[in-house]
């Protein structure tokens, strides 16, 4: 399975080295396979997904969330190619360093349906998800199975008052929890060989400060990897630890249901989760489901300055109110203003201060956003959309759009 | 010991000055000022709802109990005006700093408003749950389904064991 996925997938060797040296030792999962010709059952106790498209692990942990016989405990692990994931009510463009993730090309953002913050995948992380029933759903003692595999690997690690397993003070994994009517869940990351480089560099956005939003904000700690605390850590070792203290608390040593080795492809049939797989990545779901949000920025231009306050609610444009002025005697316009002295000067924009038709295209453009979907439009389009205007002003025009779509673009 | 508390709690709770209790004999004030019958039920999910049988409206909300076992709430997901659910179908979600939970129609009806205040003030839920937390109000389609809910006394049986 894995070395065919090698062959086709030439890119992918360097990220596959982890899983095919599990492969080879003694955590062989090869002799837990199973053959299948028909869908699997969601009433096991125990699955691995062989899979790390984060659509289909995501929507396969959805479906045995929703389908597990209420009373039981369910274990499920799985490893995501790159992507960053975000909490259910969060703002993609606050928590994301979107014009990173894109110059990427391959990685991309994912959604999920349990609240928290935001994080990392790739295959160096390993993710676990702990099912139970609602009444008796606790996720400390969770934690606790997590953290008792963590500690027989030789690590000393702790929970944290965030309910976060860390060793010392750093985080070496994330949690995140569901509630629905019957069920309840505990899924979380665990960093094991993660580069740590690349998290940083797409969790990391360059200061929104002035994005208010009403959604969820991260709460961003200091990271690291299992392997920087004890060299030679493995995923696999990790999800046989897991694997056993999960079975130790929930009574199901000596239980012989085996564990599930799950493929994308055992799942084709199942509708619930090819359901989920597209509606995932589609635009409704990952921007549209954004709360709302306020962003204020201010620029200098050669011709004069421009501040935007542009409001946004489920990834729709709602209005953007932009206030331009003409350099004006007193004020400080170049790049070295500050913004105090800057929005001061902008408080008073009158029409003595802004031309009437610098006025009449700058009220266009502002109609030209509303209902259109944040950072889905381009400086074309818009000048495009916009009425003959005095020639005069096609300099000004021109910057204050390109202007606005980097805004929304990064 | 028993008569104290039920005192207590009868003073400690606003509604109970406000709203008569579902028993025929309705009125908390003297006959010449009559007051609407509102009564509480609650599901095992820990939604409440408060209704109003004058106007038919029933205001939906989480528990006191709710708020509690959730922690911190930080962000609300309310359903849309208009929406006609059916009893038990999810309605919205809460998320707090311990988990996002899903919340389910006590009833069934027509949403006919719905709290804007949370938007900006997730934090009523925890400060008010039952009150100015208020979720959505709702126009029944079928009265009758309070009879399947829980009253307060076995509601806080049904968790308290």
């Amino acid at each position: 399975m894995l070395s065919s996925r090698l062959s086709s997938c030439p890119k992918r060797r360097i990220e596959h080295t982890l899983s095919t040296h599990y492969c080879h030792n003694l955590y062989d999962f090869r002799r837990y396979s199973t053959q299948r010709l028909t869908p699997p059952s969601p009433q096991h106790s125990i699955y691995i997904s062989n899979s790390t498209n984060p659509y289909f692990n995501l929507s396969f942990e959805d479906w045995l969330f929703r389908r597990k016989a209420a009373d039981k405990p369910l274990l499920l692990l799985y490893r995501d190619d790159p992507c960053v994931v975000i909490g259910r009510n969060q703002n993609p463009w606050k928590e994301v360093n979107l014009p990173v993730l894109r110059a990427s090309k391959t990685i991309p953002f994912v959604r999920r349906r349990s609240g928290g913050g935001t994080v990392y995948h790739d295959l160096g992380n390993t993710n676990f998800s702990i099912h139970l029933p609602r009444t008796s759903f606790d996720r400390h003692m969770t934690a606790q199975v997590v953290l008792r595999a963590v500690r027989s690997l030789g690590i000393d690690a702790t929970v944290n008052d965030r309910n976060d397993i860390c060793v010392g003070t750093e985080k070496v994994s994330g949690s995140a929890y569901k509630i629905v009517s019957q069920r309840a869940y505990h899924h979380g990351t665990m960093l094991i060989s993660t580069k740590l480089e690349t998290l940083g560099d797409l969790l990391h956005t360059h200061s929104k400060d002035t994005m208010e939003t009403k959604g969820v904000a991260s709460v961003r700690s200091p990271v690291r990897n299992l392997q920087q605390f004890k060299r030679g850590v493995t995923h696999g070792a990790f999800v046989e630890a897991v694997m056993h203290e999960f079975r130790k608390e929930y009574g199901l040593l000596g239980n012989d249901d085996k564990v599930q080795m799950i493929d994308e492809d055992d799942c084709r049939d199942i509708e619930y989760i090819q359901h989920g797989m597209s509606e995932l990545p589609s635009w409704e779901w990952a921007y549209g489901q954004t709360p709302e949000f306020t962003y204020t920025v201010h620029q200098t231009f050669k011709w004069g300055s421009a501040q935007a306050k542009i409001k946004s609610k489920h990834g729709i444009i709602l209005s953007c109110d932009l206030c331009v002025s003409g350099p004006t005697e007193g004020t400080d316009t170049t790049a070295g203003g500050s913004v105090a002295s800057m929005s001061a000067a902008l408080q008073g924009v009158t029409a003595v201060s802004m031309d009437e038709p610098l006025r009449f295209v700058v009220k266009e453009v502002e109609q030209m956003l509303q209902g259109r979907r944040y950072g889905f439009i381009s400086a074309r389009e818009i000048l495009s959309g916009l009425g003959t205007h005095d020639n005069t002003k096609v300099g000004a025009v021109e910057d204050l759009v390109s202007w606005l779509v980097n805004l929304m673009d990064s | 010991m028993q008569s104290i508390l039920k005192r207590t709690l009868a003073s400690s709770n606003p509604l109970r000055r406000c709203y008569a209790n579902p028993s025929p004999r309705a009125f908390s004030q003297p006959p010449f000022r009559v007051r609407t019958i509102v009564t509480k039920r609650y599901t095992a999910e820990h939604e409440c709802v408060a209704f109003d049988d004058e106007t038919g409206i029933g205001s939906i909300s989480i528990t006191d109990h709710a708020q509690s076992s959730l922690g911190d709430v930080v962000f609300v997901e309310l359903p849309q005006v208009g929406t006609e659910v059916s009893q038990h179908d999810q309605i919205g979600a809460v998320e707090s700093v311990k988990a996002a939970s899903d919340i389910y129609a006590p009833v069934s009806g027509k949403i006919q408003k719905i709290n804007e205040a949370l938007s900006a003030q997730p934090g009523l839920l925890n400060k008010s749950p039952e009150n100015e937390g208020w979720l959505c109000k709702i126009k029944l389609s079928d009265p009758s389904e309070l009879e399947n809910l829980m009253d307060e006394e076995k509601y806080k049986a049904s968790y308290e064991h």
